[in-house]
């Protein structure tokens, strides 16, 4: 049996490979429970256990000590995060057509067009907005607050956009 | 671009893992760049040609 001393040694001594291992337990408990508990309607179970994995998700990760990332992995996401970026893109563009194409047939169809062209929109606002305070390196830039009140602009009025129909 | 990471780390006795740990990146990246299909950032670049005690250009090929 386990007791805390073992566990502390064994968090110390964590290497990425028990850390997988871990944080794969953690996400299968997390999905159970969470599943659950919003069948069940325990809203605050499913926060709580949300809570509580993230922390422990977190505080593994810190106890890590080998070398998780390197230049060549933030490269590749940042390649990555772009080409899902793009396919998500055009992926939503043509379904927000095919549904606004079909809305005489089911109204919510309308709805769910307009929220993937707002969602589309601020996306790509975000991705802007977060692409101009990494080049800049700095939030006090004039394109950075142009870009900042552009998203914030098309937040409100997606939200509006959605809540009117 | 061309390297001769392999050959001097082997010529030194460094294992992949050493190399990486040492400077500071995951041992793919270190396979990565003995085939030569990375191209390392000046950092990088600059500590392994530490690690391999030799200079940025001795161990990098420029191709033009």
């Amino acid at each position: 049996m386990l007791n805390n001393s073992n566990i502390i040694s064994k968090i110390k001594k964590m290497t990425i490979k028990k850390y997988n291992t871990f944080r794969m337990i953690i996400v299968i408990a997390l999905a159970i429970i969470f599943s659950q508990s919003i069948i069940y309607q325990n809203y605050f179970l499913a926060i709580g256990i949300l809570i509580i994995s993230s922390l422990l998700v977190f505080t593994l990760r810190k106890s890590v000590k080998e070398i998780m990332a390197d230049e060549r992995d933030y490269e590749q996401g940042g390649k990555a995060a772009m080409l899902a970026m793009q396919i998500y893109c055009y992926a939503g563009v043509i379904a927000m057509f095919i549904f606004k194409s079909q809305a005489s047939l089911n109204p919510s169809y309308d709805i769910i067009a307009t929220t993937l062209a707002f969602s589309i929109c601020i996306f790509m606002l975000l991705y802007s907005f977060i692409y101009q305070v990494k080049s800049k390196g700095k939030f006090w830039d004039k394109w950075v607050i142009y870009t900042f009140l552009v998203l914030l602009f098309f937040l409100v009025l997606g939200i509006l956009g959605i809540l009117k129909i | 671009m061309k390297n001769r990471i392999k050959e001097l780390r082997t010529k030194l006795n460094i294992t992949q893992d050493e190399l990486a740990k040492s400077v500071e990146a995951r041992r793919e990246t270190i396979v990565f760049l003995e085939q030569g299909k990375y191209n390392p950032s000046l950092n990088l670049a600059h500590k392994v040609a530490k690690k391999l005690k030799v200079k940025i250009d001795d161990l990098f090929i420029f191709e033009e």
